[in-house]
């Protein structure tokens, strides 16, 4: 009997794991992978500054550490680390057996020349603030310093940074493209093109790009964590989002995203719906108000008029078919010291006429004519119209002008702007990414606070909560800080972004290992290593 | 023939010239600082003007101009702002895929357009020709957008005859309906005129003769008609294969194409103010060459055309 029973629960062991959610890994394949519209700028981690670039970038290079899917830092090439007890010094051990893809060891003097790469004039990256907490990094990037004063090497695999002052968040840094490990000798070789000859450590090796259609990359058996289980990743330049979605639906691409408009359509397809990952993305979109410039300027119950007449609940629900959560602060959901309490500014139009008037505008009346920039885009257009709609049932007219990107950001670091639409996507998992870039008085103009919003309460706030230790003593300051600034409302808090990708159910792996900091179509965040295909196909 | 196409290389001299002053300007002075581009939403500016200084930047728009005709007389197009390649690299890349869509479209446009044209000519004022025209005004006045992905929808996606999008190694597959697509407007223009050049033809006496000597119908329309007919025609093919060949941005988009024409769009919309310049310059002289082909077609399809300078 003993043994019956034992004969059935080993066939049903074996059964679910051939057929069921159990299924064992299986190893080989292509994986079909769309980096959306746009071919990557840059493979060379010093000038990477884009989602499409940072997708195939993280499966070729590896830092000293990494995020997980809970967005925690994790180790890569460093095993261990540890912070001295005021905050400045972190010593990293790195593994011993980390090997670049031509075969060579990585050490710890391969760390201090990327680090010193990326900070160097010649080098001319685009992502020097990565590193320039370093002590002596603003004398080396301005050619005062021959070496970088905060990196000291402790033995080949032993490395010591130094920061000028505490920096809670400068581990999340580290793990940024950006602070990846080059080899010396391929950089020297290429130059310039090290772009487009990039070599890493990572789990997978350059094998081909083909600009404006596809960049392949093959598995590297040898890598420290475990080879892959894919043989292949073609990542494909596909500029048409319609183009995306009908390779998706013919089973030639592995994940999309969902074409403008479709997305109430997938949901109530029996068969799509089945593919769709739906998730929260650590980002917000927002009209934010120029705090130099008249009748914006000292003037918080015009802003907030402004903000309670815009309906995010309907902006939401209408244009982004309910795809995105509406906006009541800035900290989006999933980022530490995201504060529910906040109410933000929900749609009340007597309120709003109540505060225009005692703003001094009743009715309008006596505001200078307004222009409400955006950048261009069906979505950010649909926005906008559907802003100056509301906005005129309070009497204010505002006049709508669409520009291209380049333009536009130059348009916002001169300030000539009244009103204007930006979103933030985080670049690391902490509030200063959000709170300290976009409204620290000290970065206003184009280092993030475009809106020039400047108090100096605030500022003090957020340089303690920067330097803090504790993370419940910088929860509670970033909290506060948050408070006072939603208050003041330089901005209308539209909408936090979300992360909604379609997969094929052959795809494994791949859902569970979606973030807060994947945005579609590109997953940079996600481990492709860890992915693998149930079936052949595609 | 040598001493002509010695002396329109030599007219193409001023011209070139002059394109590269207007596109400096225009690209200089109305597309903005490149620099703010690359840094994406967080710069600082401090090393913004360390780069803006790197890449010359910082100087005066003269000084500029001349540092950049300096490097193009030895035949130095730049580095591309974006990839740090070469930018005659960049466009070389892109060459052979261009090339294969324009002359595939073309050949596309003047089979139909010549076909449908002739048909309309010859059935002259009958259904048939209203027909063909209506057609060729539709190749004319669809959006390339919405015809590629209609061409997608039925030939790829439901039929399974064709690959939806790419360039696929050169596969003569992934080449069709990119190729109807831009070839259906080409067709449209071809017909129209063919049809107006075979009526105007028709009606002359030797045509008249030729029926009268007992010469079958297509021998008069083929021999008679269409080669006589055949020079406007040759000039529109012409232009518009210039046309193909400096880029269909639109249908590159649709099919992900790698062709030149998203090459410059992407270039503008990243202000890679290089490859921009290199590759306007590279399209003047396509037009150039585009037109030079022309004329020299005339005189080998007209023997009372003749070539001098």
């Amino acid at each position: 009997m003993a043994q019956r029973i034992l004969f059935t629960a080993g066939l049903i062991l074996w059964a679910s794991l051939l057929f069921g959610e159990g299924t064992l890994p299986r190893r080989g394949g292509t994986y079909h992978y769309t980096l959306g519209p746009s071919d990557p700028p840059s493979l060379d981690p010093a000038h990477i500054t884009d989602t499409v670039s940072h997708a195939v970038a993280s499966e070729l290079y590896d830092g000293l550490v990494s995020l997980d899917r809970d967005l925690k830092v994790q180790p890569a090439i460093a095993r261990r680390w540890v912070v001295s007890g005021d905050g400045r010094i972190y010593t990293f051990d790195l593994r011993p057996e980390v090997r670049f893809h031509n075969g060579r060891s990585v050490t710890a003097e391969d760390f201090r020349y990327s680090f010193e790469r990326l900070l160097h004039p010649e080098t001319q990256s685009e992502r020097t603030w990565i590193l320039e907490k370093l002590q002596g990094a603003r004398e080396f990037m301005a050619g005062k310093a021959s070496t970088l004063a905060g990196i000291e090497i402790l033995g080949p695999h032993r490395l010591q940074l130094t920061l000028e002052r505490p920096f809670a968040p400068f581990l999340a840094l580290l793990a940024y493209p950006a602070a990846s490990v080059v080899p010396r000798e391929e950089t020297a070789r290429w130059g310039r093109q090290f772009s487009t000859h990039p070599m890493g450590t990572g789990p997978f090796r350059f094998r081909e790009w083909r600009h404006d259609d596809r960049v392949v990359l093959d598995a590297n058996p040898d890598y420290f964590q475990g080879a892959p289980y894919l043989d292949r990743i073609v990542f494909r330049v596909i500029p048409d989002e319609m183009t995306r979605f009908q390779e998706f639906k013919a089973g030639r691409l592995d994940h999309s995203d969902i074409p403008t408009g479709l997305f109430q359509m997938v949901r109530d397809d029996p068969t799509l719906s089945r593919t769709l990952f739906s998730g929260p993305s650590l980002g917000i979109n927002a009209i934010q108000f120029n705090l130099e410039r008249p009748p914006f300027r000292g003037n918080p119950k015009l802003r907030q008029a402004f903000n309670h007449i815009v309906d995010k609940e309907a902006v939401a629900a209408v244009i982004l078919e309910k795809r995105v959560v509406p906006a009541r602060s800035i900290l989006p959901p999933g980022m530490m010291g995201h504060n529910r309490d906040l109410q933000g500014y929900p749609y009340n139009k007597a309120l709003a006429t109540r505060l225009l008037a005692e703003a001094g505008h009743e009715g309008g009346k006596g505001l200078p004519s307004l222009t409400f920039h955006y950048n261009t885009g069906l979505v950010n257009r649909k926005i906008a119209e559907f802003v100056q709609g509301m906005l005129r049932e309070i009497g204010v007219t505002v006049e709508l002008r669409e520009m291209d990107w380049p333009a536009y950001l130059n348009l916002l670091d001169r300030g000539d702007v009244q009103l204007f639409r930006l979103g933030w996507l985080a670049d690391y998992p902490d509030p200063e990414n959000f709170l300290t870039v976009l409204f620290h008085s000290r970065n206003r103009g184009s280092k993030g606070n475009l809106s020039r919003y400047a108090n100096s309460r605030v500022d003090a706030l957020l340089d303690r909560a920067d330097a803090g230790l504790s993370p419940l003593e910088r929860t509670r300051l970033y909290r506060e800080a948050e408070k006072i600034i939603v208050e003041d409302a330089p901005w209308i808090f539209l909408h936090y972004y979300s992360t909604d990708v379609l997969i094929q159910p052959r795809v494994r792996g791949l859902r569970e290992q979606i973030s807060a900091m994947d945005s579609s179509p590109t997953l940079g965040n996600v481990q492709m290593r860890m992915v693998w295909l149930e079936t052949e196909g595609g | 023939m040598r001493r002509y196409l010695l002396s329109r290389c030599g007219q193409a001299v001023p011209v070139l010239f002059g394109v590269t002053l207007i596109i400096f300007l225009l690209t200089h002075v109305a597309l903005g600082d490149p620099v703010r581009a690359m840094m994406g939403q967080r710069a600082d500016p401090e090393v913004m003007a360390r780069i803006r200084a790197e890449y010359g930047l910082d100087k005066p728009l003269w000084h500029r101009y001349v540092l950049y005709m300096g490097k193009l007389l030895v035949g130095d197009l730049g580095y591309s702002y974006r990839q740090g390649r070469p930018v005659s690299q960049t466009l070389a890349e892109r060459l052979p895929a261009t090339v294969r869509l324009a002359v595939a479209a073309m050949v596309v446009a003047i089979v139909l357009g010549m076909a449908a044209g002739t048909v309309a000519a010859v059935r002259h004022n009958t259904a048939a020709d209203l027909l063909m025209m209506t057609f060729s005004l539709l190749g004319i006045s669809t959006p390339v957008f919405w015809l590629g992905m209609m061409l997608i929808l039925l030939f790829a996606v439901s039929l399974g005859w064709f690959p939806i999008s790419g360039y696929g190694d050169g596969a003569l597959g992934h080449l069709v309906l990119p190729a109807l697509t831009l070839g259906a407007l080409q067709s449209g223009y071809i017909a129209r005129m063919t049809r107006s050049a075979l009526l105007e033809v028709l009606r002359q006496e030797y045509v008249r003769t030729a029926r009268a000597k007992g010469l079958s119908e297509r021998v008069v329309i083929l021999k008679h008609g269409l080669r006589n007919g055949i020079l406007p025609i040759l000039t529109l093919a012409g232009i518009g294969l210039g046309d193909l060949l400096v880029g269909a941005p639109l249908t590159e988009t649709v099919f992900a194409w790698p062709g030149l024409g998203r090459l410059l769009v992407a270039a503008v919309g990243n202000r890679d103010l290089p490859v921009v310049l290199g590759a306007t310059l590279l399209f003047a002289l396509i037009y150039l060459g585009a037109n030079l082909v022309v004329d020299l077609a005339y005189a080998l399809v007209d023997p009372r055309v003749r070539l001098t300078e």
